[in-house]
C-alpha cells in the first residue's frame, strides 16, 4: 500500500512541476527595461545611478559575501538568463562561479566580447599583475588585483564604459543615458576634488590589511600598505606569520589594521590586542540593493574611518 | 594475400632511385650556374631583408613615443601568459583504506546489483584516478572528456566515463537553450550529473548504486532549455543509446529516454534550495547484474525527485554551510528475470530514497549523516528462494562521515556505515579517504 502511495504521488509531482514549468514558460515576462546582472553591490549602484528607472539593475552578491567564492545557485542562474548586460569586476574575481552562470544561463547578448559584457578591470589600469603564477602561491589571480571599484578615479572612467554600452543596447533612451551620465560624472567631479583634500593628508599613513583588498583606495590616497594578515592571497593568517607581522608593527608606526566586512576578525583581533593598534572594518561596498548616492557614502565613509584611525594613535 | 605485391614494389622502388641519379649526373655542369644563381639571390634577399628591419625599427620607436603619451599603462591590455588556448587538464587522484566487519559482501536483499553498485575493496587500494580534458572547441561548441583509471579484477583499466561535445550560448540554440551530446553523466537526480570525487561521502548512497550502477552515462543526446522567468525553471530531455544500466545491450542503438524538470530559488539572502522531477525509460535487453549470475529482460521506467537545501550563516559557504539534501527514487519494471532457472515474469515497482545533512564548521571542517533505504518488490513465486528472494528485508544503510579540507585541492575523510542489506546482519565499515586534484579543475555547480 505505502508502495502504491508513493509512486502515485511522485508521478503526480512529476506532471505538476512539468506543468508548472510550461505554463511559466508561456506568458513570456515583457518588461521594458533593461536587466543588468551586476556580481557586486558597486556594479549594480553604478548601473542604477547612470540608467536611472530604465534599469534593473541586480547584484548577485551582497556586501557580507566575498565575491571570491559564490556558489552558482539556481536564482542567479534565472537572472543571468535575462540579463541585457552582465557588469562585473572581473580579473578573475568571479572565475569560481560566472563562467558556470554564463554556460548554464545560456544567454547569448552577454557572453565575453559583446556588448552586453562588461569587466571593469578590463578598463582601468590594473595593479599588482603577478609575473609568476603558482597554486603554492596562493589564490592570487593572473589578471592583477580586482577589486578596482575603490579608486573614485575608476568608477568615472567604468561608468563612461557603463553609459555607452547602455545606450548601445538600448539606444531608445541614448538621451536618457547621456543626460544620467554627465550628471553623474559633473557630481562625482566635484566629489573627487573635495576627497582629494581630504586624502593628502593621509599620504603615507602606514597600515596593515587582511586581504589586498584595499590596494586601489590606498594606491589613490598614497597610502602606506605594509603587510597582509593572509600569508598569501586566500590563505588565512598563522601563528607563526602574525608573530612575524608583531615584530614588523613594533618597528613601523602602523595607524590602522582594516579588513572588509567578509574577512574574518580573528586575525585582527589578535594583532591588535597584542599592539593596541585601532582596527577597522571598511565598508568595502555598498548594500546590496543601494540607490542611487550609495557610493558617494561609500567613499566619504571610508575617509571619515581612515580619517579618525590616523588623529586617533 | 599479403605476399605476393612486395617484389613488384621492390622493382619500382630500384627503378626510380636508378632513374633519379642518373638524372643528377647529367645535369652536374648546370650546377655551378644556378649556385651562381643562388648566390646573387641571397645577396639581394639580405639587402631587402636590411632594409625592411631599418622600417619596422623606425615605426616601432615611434609606436614607443606614442604609447607613452596615452593614459593607459602597458598593464591595461589583456596579457595570455597561462595555457588558455590549450585544453585544461585535470586530474584527479583518489584513494582508500576500508575495513569492514563482514569479509564477503552480501547480496542487497531483493535488488541484482550491477558492478560499479558493489560494494568497494577492503584494505588498502586506490579508487578512480579521473583525467580531464575540457575546451571550448571554438565559438560554438564546448568539448570535455573524463577517462578513469580503475582497477578491475586485478588489472588497470581505462573507463571513459564521460566524452561530449556541449553548445555554447553563442551556438546559435534559442537563449537559455543547450544541446548536450556524447557520453555524459546525464540530468537525473542529484548526484548523477557530478563526478564521485565531488560527492559529501566516499560512497554513492544505496539507491544510486541499485537503480543506476552509481551513475548513468549512456551515450545519448540531452536538450536542456532555461526558462525566461525571474525564478529558476528548467526542462529537458535526452535520447540514449541503451548500453547503461538501467539498460542492458542495446539492439537498436535508440533504447533510452529521459524527461526532467527543475526550479529553484533564494530564501532571503543566505538560503538556496532546489528541487527537481526526472523520469527515465530503459529498454534493458539481457541486462546482465550479479557478475552475470542474473539478467533481466524487459522494460524499466525510472522516476526520481530531488530537493537540496543550502545555508550559509553569513552568505559565504566558504566559511560556514548547512546543506540538507535528498532524493526519493521510484523503479517500475515489467519484464522476465532469469536467475538460471528459466525466464520469471515481473511487473512491480520498488522504491528508493536517501536523505543527507552536511555541515562546515570551519573552511576546513566538515561533518554529515546519511540514511538510505530500499523498498524492494514482492518477490514473485518463481524467484523465491533465489538471489533475489528480498526475504521482506528492506536493504538500509547509516553513514556519518568528517572531513578536512586543506584547500580547494585537497580534501582526507572518514566516515562510517552501518550498512544492513540482506537478513545475514549488519557490516560495520569504516572507510578513509583522499580526494586530490591537480590541475584545472571546474567549478561545481550548486
Amino acid at each position: 500500500m505505502v508502495r502504491i502511495r508513493s509512486r502515485s504521488i511522485m508521478k503526480r509531482a512529476s506532471i505538476i512541476l512539468l506543468l508548472l514549468a510550461w505554463g511559466v514558460a508561456l506568458p513570456s515576462p515583457a518588461s521594458a527595461d533593461l536587466n543588468v546582472f551586476a556580481c557586486e553591490p558597486e556594479w549594480a549602484t553604478l548601473a542604477r545611478e547612470v540608467g536611472g528607472e530604465k534599469v534593473n539593475a541586480y547584484s548577485a552578491t551582497h556586501a557580507q559575501q566575498d565575491p571570491h567564492h559564490i556558489r552558482a545557485k539556481p536564482s542567479l542562474i534565472a537572472r543571468i538568463r535575462r540579463a541585457d548586460l552582465v557588469f562585473c569586476s572581473g580579473a578573475d574575481l568571479e572565475v569560481g562561479w560566472l563562467p558556470l552562470l554564463m554556460q548554464r544561463g545560456a544567454r547569448a547578448g552577454v557572453q565575453p566580447g559583446t556588448t552586453g559584457y562588461i569587466m571593469a578591470a578590463e578598463h582601468v589600469p590594473v595593479l599588482e599583475k603577478p609575473t609568476v603564477i603558482d597554486r603554492s602561491l596562493g589564490d592570487i589571480h593572473p589578471g592583477g588585483n580586482p577589486h578596482v571599484h575603490l579608486n573614485p578615479e575608476n568608477i568615472m572612467i567604468i561608468a563612461s564604459v557603463l553609459g555607452k554600452r547602455m545606450i548601445a543596447i538600448d539606444p531608445e533612451n541614448a538621451a536618457y543615458y547621456r543626460k544620467r551620465l554627465a550628471a553623474f560624472n559633473a557630481s562625482w567631479r566635484r566629489a573627487i576634488e573635495d576627497w582629494d583634500n581630504r586624502v593628502t593628508k593621509l599620504a603615507g599613513m602606514p597600515v596593515i590589511v587582511h586581504h589586498k583588498s584595499f590596494s586601489y583606495l590606498f594606491d589613490w590616497m598614497g597610502l602606506n600598505q605594509i603587510a597582509t594578515l593572509e600569508v598569501k592571497p586566500g590563505i588565512p593568517p598563522t601563528a607563526s606569520h602574525l608573530n612575524g607581522l608583531l615584530r614588523k608593527v613594533r618597528s613601523s608606526n602602523v595607524r590602522a589594521i582594516v579588513r572588509a566586512p567578509y574577512d574574518p576578525s580573528d586575525g585582527s583581533n589578535w594583532l591588535s590586542s597584542k599592539t593596541g593598534i585601532r582596527q577597522i572594518e571598511l565598508p568595502y561596498t555598498v548594500k546590496r540593493n543601494a540607490g542611487p548616492g550609495a557610493l558617494f557614502n561609500l567613499f566619504e565613509r571610508t575617509i571619515e574611518l581612515l580619517e579618525g584611525a590616523n588623529a586617533g594613535s | 594475400m599479403n605476399t605476393p605485391p612486395r617484389l613488384p614494389i621492390v622493382a619500382i622502388v630500384l627503378a626510380a632511385s636508378l632513374t633519379f641519379s642518373t638524372t643528377v649526373m647529367s645535369q652536374d655542369k648546370d650546377t655551378a650556374a644556378i649556385l651562381q644563381e643562388i648566390k646573387s639571390l641571397k645577396e639581394s634577399y639580405e639587402r631587402r631583408t636590411a632594409e625592411l628591419e631599418q622600417k619596422i625599427k623606425a615605426l616601432e620607436s615611434r609606436k614607443n613615443a606614442e604609447s607613452a603619451g596615452s593614459a593607459a599603462p602597458a598593464s591595461y591590455k589583456r596579457n595570455v601568459k597561462d595555457n588558455s588556448f590549450n585544453p585544461s587538464i585535470g586530474l584527479v587522484l583518489n584513494g582508500k583504506a576500508s575495513a569492514f566487519t563482514r569479509k564477503t559482501a552480501g547480496d542487497m536483499a531483493g535488488f541484482a546489483i550491477g558492478e560499479e553498485g558493489e560494494r568497494g575493496n577492503e584494505g588498502l587500494s586506490i579508487d578512480e584516478t579521473e583525467l580531464n580534458f575540457s575546451t571550448n572547441i571554438d565559438d560554438k561548441f564546448y568539448g570535455s572528456m573524463t577517462a578513469a583509471i580503475v582497477r578491475e579484477e586485478g588489472e588497470d583499466k581505462i573507463e571513459l566515463e564521460e566524452a561530449y561535445v556541449q553548445t555554447l550560448p553563442s551556438a546559435g540554440l534559442a537563449d537559455g537553450a543547450r544541446l548536450k551530446f556524447g557520453r555524459a553523466f546525464w540530468t537525473f537526480g542529484y548526484l548523477n550529473e557530478q563526478h564521485a570525487h565531488a560527492d559529501d561521502f566516499a560512497d554513492r548512497p544505496l539507491p544510486y548504486r541499485a537503480y543506476l550502477n552509481k551513475a548513468f552515462n549512456d551515450d545519448g543526446i540531452e536538450l536542456s532549455y532555461v526558462l525566461p522567468t525571474d525564478q529558476y525553471f528548467e526542462v529537458g530531455g535526452g535520447a540514449f543509446r541503451g548500453d547503461d544500466f538501467p539498460s542492458g545491450n542495446s539492439v537498436t542503438g535508440l533504447g533510452g529516454a529521459s524527461i526532467f524538470a527543475r526550479t529553484g530559488g533564494d530564501l532571503g539572502n543566505n538560503e538556496s534550495w532546489r528541487i527537481g522531477a526526472y523520469a527515465l525509460y530503459s529498454d534493458a535487453n539481457a541486462r546482465a547484474t550479479e557478475e552475470g549470475a542474473v539478467t533481466f529482460n524487459g522494460n524499466s521506467y525510472l522516476y526520481a525527485a530531488d530537493i537540496r537545501y543550502t545555508y550559509a550563516p553569513t552568505g559565504n559557504a566558504k566559511s560556514q554551510e548547512l546543506i540538507l539534501q535528498a532524493e526519493l527514487f521510484q523503479r517500475d519494471e515489467n519484464g522476465t528475470y532469469n536467475v538460471g532457472g528459466g525466464p520469471v515474469a515481473l511487473d512491480d515497482t520498488s522504491v528508493g530514497y536517501y536523505a543527507q545533512a552536511i555541515y562546515k564548521f570551519t573552511p576546513a571542517v566538515r561533518a554529515g549523516i546519511r540514511f538510505s533505504q530500499l523498498d524492494p518488490v514482492d518477490t514473485p513465486a518463481g524467484l523465491v528462494g533465489t538471489d533475489l528472494d528480498s526475504n521482506s528485508h528492506h536493504p538500509r544503510s547509516l553513514s556519518l562521515m568528517a572531513d578536512w579540507t586543506n584547500s580547494e585541492y585537497g580534501r582526507i575523510r572518514a566516515q562510517i556505515n552501518q550498512e544492513d542489506l540482506n537478513n545475514a546482519g549488519a557490516d560495520k565499515q569504516l572507510i578513509l579517504q583522499y580526494i586530490m586534484s591537480l590541475g584545472a579543475h571546474g567549478a561545481h555547480p550548486f
